[in-house]
């Protein structure tokens, strides 16, 4: 029996070829350009979140309490390395790295502006973030009092690869204290507070600078993907200030949260293209073919197998324009993966967001899924009008009218 | 056996333009009768038809099929018993024209089941018997009248049901094809012992039926057998 509905449900799905051709097409294309702009969208969040762990935040970040709200080099972590040490013998963590950060004045022989020093073991941190794939111009070296530093910080003071610079603060003993500093590397994070105000220099250097000792920090950042390894921490440094990377960024989380509903508008939108497309073709199908309905029902053939072959037919079309739709796709999204889409005339807009002028595009199977479950939906969905047309059919009325 | 007692139906009842189609039918047909309901238009024949063939139902009055009434049946019940017992000749042939030959004789015994060597044997059983045979392949828009008419023919009959209603089956067709169809539905109603019910005013259907059940005005006027 289901045999002869499937003949039926295909037969009739092309019945009309150039309509449901354009159907198809019509899915495709929209479904392709929906998952471009999934992919896209994930790709910017997913970059921007990615150099925010790596240059900045970690996954998770240890401070001392207080220090948060109020920035002093009162508040810091002072056995640092034995808690480093501690973290790196814990399951899940994958990197740990210290940092020793001051904030206070950066000056060139013209102008001065407000900077963030901050101390960082270069090794360690090439470890942890790759350091080094965010250098937009210069070497990365710390030698000799070197200092890298953020692009718009160079750019408001006007900084080239050579650049003498001082950077005053107070001490650990509260006096004010200055290092000067030759600017070997400018670094672009697409971290809008780094590359706005954060100038790099050696740990070693920062401790002897800010009079701190080698088992100080004011940040522990840590690289780890395991949900419970923030639960764990918490309860390991109960008298620390752990935090999760979006509760150290929540402008990334509001990101987040803004593309999801860039997303799922965009979903709905392409969703009820399908749903108006195949309900359109299908609606005209089942309407031209009443008779053919009335003959089925005289003959004795029940509701439900006209129902399922409807269905069918409708599932065919969705999913004819689905697989149209996956493999267009997929093609451009490996294409934007792998080249990404060159946004450089734009590139100084984007960089001020946070965005890069290269954008490239992610692939999740979910996207497929998702997709495929709301094409079924909406095929299913758009018959149900014209389904309901066909339930109120009088066969007898069909065979009058035939006469 | 099909008995109909008292059978009345109306259409738009109530309003002005009420119309008493069928009034006070009494009727006994017998297993493998080979009948014709005649009448001037708008008589009430092929309404009659549509009662027995359980494709409308009467407002008043019981039809029993064999022992069974099936005046109250359901929708679902109807379509099972036509599904089951009867089968249908239109004037139109009504094929279904994505499937072919084969596949539109088989249609009926595919609903009811039957296997698939039943269904490939009996299909070639009716269809040489209706000359169809070489044409098994092909699509019904391929075919003349005279060979879509015996493709419904053998539709109708593939499924060995009861009672077969035709509705003024040759109203499309020229006098040689409706000659050889009805010679066929005849050879058909002696073989198989298929009660067959014509709605028609072809003479035709007339000399070749054994029983005509003459109505006028949606009552029986007439019924004799020849």
């Amino acid at each position: 029996m289901y045999k002869l509905i499937l003949k039926l449900a295909w037969k009739n799905s092309f019945l009309r070829r150039a309509r449901v051709l354009l159907v198809i097409i019509m899915i495709a294309v929209s479904m392709s350009m929906m998952l471009v702009l999934e992919g896209v969208y994930d790709g910017l969040v997913k970059n921007m979140v990615d150099k925010n762990k790596r240059s900045e935040s970690g996954d998770i970040s240890i401070f001392a309490k207080e220090y948060r709200v109020n920035r002093d080099l009162t508040y810091r972590i002072k056995n640092a390395d034995e808690i480093k040490a501690q973290l790196q013998s814990m399951k899940g963590v994958e990197a740990v790295v210290l940092r020793v950060k001051a904030d206070g004045l950066l000056s060139t022989a013209r102008k001065s502006s407000f900077a963030s020093l901050i101390g960082i073991d270069l090794k360690e941190e090439e470890h942890f973030g790759k350091f080094s794939e965010f250098l937009k111009e210069g070497v990365i070296d710390l030698q000799k009092q070197g200092a890298i530093v953020g692009i718009e910080l160079a750019k408001t003071l006007k900084l080239r690869i050579g650049s003498k610079v001082v950077f005053s603060t107070q001490d650990t003993k509260g006096e004010i204290n200055s290092i000067a500093l030759h600017v070997r590397a400018i670094v672009q994070t697409t971290n809008i507070g780094l590359d706005n105000s954060a100038i790099f220099i050696d740990i070693n250097q920062s401790h002897k600078f800010l009079g701190t000792t080698s088992q100080d920090a004011m940040q522990i950042a840590i690289r780890g993907e395991e949900r419970e390894l923030y639960e764990k921490l918490k309860r390991a440094f109960p008298n620390l200030d752990v935090k999760e990377f979006l509760e150290l960024q929540p402008m990334m989380k509001m990101m987040q949260d803004v593309m999801i509903i860039f997303n799922s508008v965009t979903f709905l939108i392409v969703m009820g293209v399908v749903f108006i497309g195949i309900f359109g073709v299908m609606y005209v199908s089942i309407l031209e073919r009443v008779r053919e309905f009335g003959i089925m029902i005289s003959l004795g053939m029940p509701y439900r197998y006209i129902r399922a072959q409807i269905f069918l037919e409708s599932i065919v079309v969705g999913l004819l324009g689905y697989l149209g739709g996956a493999v267009l796709g997929a093609v451009l999204l490996i294409y934007l993966e792998r080249y990404g889409i060159d946004l450089s005339a734009f590139s100084d807009a984007l960089e001020m967001w946070g965005y890069e002028a290269v954008i490239y595009a992610t692939i999740k199977v979910s996207y497929f899924t998702t997709t495929f479950g709301a094409i079924i939906t909406a095929s299913l969905l758009s018959v149900i009008i014209p389904l309901a047309k066909i339930k109120k059919l009088n066969p007898i009325e069909v065979i009058k009218a035939d006469k | 056996m099909i008995k109909l007692q008292n059978v009345n139906k109306y259409f738009y009842r109530g309003e002005p333009r009420e119309v008493h189609a069928l009034r006070d039918i009494n009727l006994i047909i017998e297993a493998g009768e080979f009948t014709l309901f005649r009448g001037p238009s708008g008589c009430g024949k092929t309404t009659l038809l549509n009662v027995i063939g359980a494709l409308d139902s009467c407002d008043s009055g019981e039809i029993f099929l064999q022992e069974r009434e099936i005046t109250a049946l359901s929708e679902g019940e109807r379509t099972n018993l036509r599904l089951h017992e009867m089968g249908f000749v239109f004037q139109a042939y009504n094929l279904i024209p994505v499937l072919n030959v084969e596949e539109n004789i088989g249609f009926v015994m595919r609903l009811r089941g039957f296997s698939d060597s039943d269904i490939k044997k009996r299909v070639l059983e009716v269809a040489t018997l209706l000359e169809i045979d070489n044409k098994l392949k092909s699509l019904p828009n391929a075919l003349s009248g005279g060979q879509q008419q015996r493709v419904a023919v053998a539709r109708a009959v593939a499924a060995k049901p009861k009672i077969i209603l035709a509705d003024e089956p040759t109203a499309n067709l020229d006098s040689k094809n409706s000659e050889i169809l009805i010679g066929m539905m005849r050879e058909l109603n002696e073989r198989e012992e298929i009660s067959i019910l014509f709605a028609s005013h072809d003479e035709l259907i007339m000399r070749s039926v054994t029983r005509i059940v003459t109505l006028i005005d949606g009552a029986v006027a007439d019924d004799y057998k020849q």
